[in-house]
């Protein structure tokens, strides 16, 4: 379960404070597929790094099944990264000189998880996100974008996180494999109860999600959706 | 994939930044190592010296010098007298005598020359007209041809006689020297080229050492006899002087040479090694105070301390050469690092966001620096190599140039007779160990010694971990997304 309680973080830009993330607060039981939707620049992205730790709020605070974020030293936020949050960035964020493979078993090995067994589990994620087995190898600089994005989302899997936190995970992909993607998530958050927060603009996925918010102007809002329709899952 | 492939591959992503890198890396490693290396190598040698020859007083008799001047002769009580100052730590008393060819003295006398009782005297040491006690017959022919030097020494030492007959070329007298330890007459330990030592040399023995040229003249070896005054003497070993007139020598037992001159208790001169350079002024003067004035002229290598200093000061000079050089490379190794880990930020802040601790980045960053300046300290330990003995004797080149003249100064007679150098009989008695410090200071080389280059590389190394280590930590320390956002 996590709970946001009256998160607000400010920037100071030239002699203008502007505050993308204005006294949010929402709670998300373990298990939710949701999403948040907004215009560009709306705080979208800012309140998906406050919630995985990459940022610290100006105010409020981010607690993660009774534990709370912002009293935690960086050793300890590190540590949640790498156990609790899986990231997919919007620029996916990749080290570009490693093979695919390499890439995800990275948050494997800072985890501590042996070099054969997360090798295993690398090239399964690979397989999950459909990514060609002769591209596991590959440089991540000689891979699309579409290929990118889901080496992304398998290195978000790695560690088999509570929460995954993702910008515009589908935004490079096209509509199959975004479907697919979509899919794939959303059996995450059903089968191995993992809550699951998308920022998006895609209006398939918003659809397609348990809750759906709205961020406008650092200010969250909810609305109704129907009741989660079943999605085949194919992998 | 471990930390330490990534770092590796990580050092070559960029082949084309990775091979300037080293490059400039090569060269500041290079430089620093090479001025340590001069540094080492010049230092060595003035320790060199000062152990040899810097801390070693010559005592002559009063108003005499080798061959040349008066007085009365030194004698052993003087030296025990000598042993007994502080600070002195061993005393060898040497006595010099002149031998000549049999052959060519039985000619001589022949022609109608009274012999060696020429006036004024080659035997200055033995008081006037004394010179006759030192002054002996051998089988052994001299190994430097008289030349225009000796033929004019000799007339001016009155030794051609009163004949005006001009005499054909002859040649020079031989020295032979009694030590009283294995040492020559300037007090340098002897270089046994072949055979062995005389053994005790406060004992009579009728074995003697000859100059590598003296016995080839000979045509000596080992075991070879020749005479002294009618009485056989055995060649035990030859050693090499290093100089023509060094190796046209004798050397005997010191008893041996006493008893050959008939004079059992004198001493030609003593050679006094102090303990310590810094001593050996204080000492110098104690050392005529207590042999008085009268009696002994106290003499110091004044201008190889001038030489051991001129090379003290290029130690100085290629030291601090040596520390610039090493803060250039430091400095570089830094800056270069930096800029990597600069370069890198984003990285960082991506092994942050995907849970890397702090220690796993320093950790690979660090590894990462030391392949390149692993690649760099052996390139530049290649460059070392080849521009520290060039660097060395340039600096050693400069440094013997301002003592030549100084050398040259020392080697010449009391007698103020032109020409100095190795024609002149005795000339070298006290000025000697200036021919020797001048040969040694153009013949450092430097060698690059696997400690000195260890030593030079693990500074590369320390500051090529704090170059990555730090900046690392400091990004590392930022919260990820200030360094995904970018600048």
């Amino acid at each position: 379960m996590i709970e946001v309680k009256n998160l607000v973080r400010t920037f100071n830009s030239g002699d203008r404070t502007i505050k993308p993330v204005n006294d949010v607060s929402f709670v998300l039981e373990q298990g939710t597929l949701a999403s948040i939707v907004g215009k560009s620049g709306s705080g979208k992205s800012t309140l998906l790094s406050l919630l995985g730790a990459l940022d610290k709020p100006t105010s409020g605070d981010v607690v993660v099944n009774g534990v709370s974020l912002a009293g935690m030293p960086d050793a300890k936020l590190t540590e949640y990264r790498r156990r609790d949050i899986g990231f997919v960035f919007q620029q996916f964020n990749l080290i570009p000189n490693l093979s695919a493979v390499d890439n995800v078993m990275l948050p494997m090995e800072f985890a501590g998880m042996r070099k054969a067994a997360r090798q295993q589990r690398a090239k399964d994620l690979l397989e999950q996100v459909q990514l060609v087995q002769d591209k596991h190898d590959r440089r991540i600089n000689r891979l699309s974008g579409g290929e990118q994005q889901r080496v992304a989302i398998a290195r978000a899997l790695a560690n088999e996180p509570k929460l995954i936190l993702a910008d515009e995970p589908t935004g490079n992909l096209d509509e199959q494999t975004g479907d697919h993607i979509i899919s794939l998530l959303s059996a995450l958050s059903r089968d191995h109860n993992t809550t699951i927060l998308v920022v998006t603009h895609d209006r398939a996925l918003a659809n397609k999600t348990d809750r759906r918010f709205r961020l406008q102007q650092g200010k969250l809002t909810e609305e109704p959706v129907r009741p989660r329709a079943a999605v085949p899952v194919t992998a | 994939m471990s930390v330490l492939a990534r770092s590796v591959g990580n050092a070559f992503r960029n082949k084309v930044r990775t091979a300037a890198v080293v490059a400039v890396l090569a060269v500041a490693i290079g430089l620093a190592l090479a001025m340590l290396v001069a540094n080492q190598a010049v230092g060595a040698k003035v320790q060199e010296l000062n152990a040899s020859v810097g801390t070693v007083l010559t005592v002559n008799p009063a108003g005499g010098q080798g061959f040349e001047g008066g007085g009365e002769p030194l004698t052993t009580e003087q030296a025990t007298a000598a042993a007994a100052v502080p600070n002195v730590s061993a005393v060898v008393g040497t006595s010099s005598l002149r031998l000549r060819n049999a052959t060519e003295a039985a000619a001589q006398a022949a022609a109608g020359q009274t012999g060696q009782g020429g006036p004024g005297g080659q035997g200055g040491q033995g008081g006037p007209g004394g010179q006759a006690a030192a002054t002996l017959t051998t089988s052994l022919t001299a190994a430097v041809d008289a030349g225009t030097l000796g033929n004019r020494n000799q007339q001016s030492n009155g030794t051609t006689g009163s004949g005006s007959t001009t005499q054909p070329m002859r040649s020079l007298p031989i020295t032979a020297t009694g030590i009283g330890a294995e040492v020559d007459s300037t007090g340098k330990a002897l270089t046994i080229a072949e055979g062995a030592g005389l053994g005790d040399y406060t004992a009579e023995s009728t074995n003697a050492l000859l100059g590598t040229t003296l016995a080839e003249k000979n045509n000596l070896s080992i075991g070879s006899t020749f005479t002294i005054n009618d009485q056989a003497y055995t060649v035990a070993g030859l050693f090499d002087a290093g100089t023509s007139f060094g190796n046209n020598a004798v050397y005997v037992t010191l008893p041996t040479a006493q008893a050959l001159a008939g004079t059992p208790t004198e001493l030609s001169s003593m050679i006094v090694t102090v303990n310590s350079l810094e001593n050996v002024d204080s000492t110098k003067a104690a050392l005529q105070d207590a042999l008085g004035t009268d009696k002994a002229d106290v003499t110091q290598g004044q201008n190889l301390e001038t030489a051991v200093s001129s090379l003290g000061s290029v130690k100085n000079i290629s030291f601090i050469a040596f520390v610039a050089a090493l803060a250039t490379a430091g400095l570089i190794i830094l800056l270069i690092m930096v800029m990597l880990v600069r370069e890198r930020r984003r990285e960082i802040g991506v092994l942050k966001a995907i849970g890397a601790p702090n220690r796993t980045i320093g950790l690979q960053f660090v590894l990462e620096a030391l392949v390149l300046a692993a690649l760099g300290s052996a390139a530049g330990a290649v460059i070392a190599a080849f521009a520290s003995s060039g660097i060395a004797s340039a600096l050693i080149s400069t440094n013997s140039t301002s003592t030549t003249p100084a050398a040259t100064a020392g080697r010449g007679m009391p007698g103020g007779v032109p020409g100095g150098g190795a024609g002149f009989p005795g000339g070298g008695q006290g000025g000697n160990p200036f021919g020797g410090a001048s040969q040694l200071l153009t013949s450092v080389t430097a060698s690059a010694s696997p400690e000195v280059i260890a030593a030079g590389v693990a500074a590369v190394f320390g500051v090529a971990i704090i170059g990555a280590l730090v900046p690392a930590l400091l990004t590392a320390r930022i919260r990820p997304i200030e360094v995904l956002r970018g600048e």
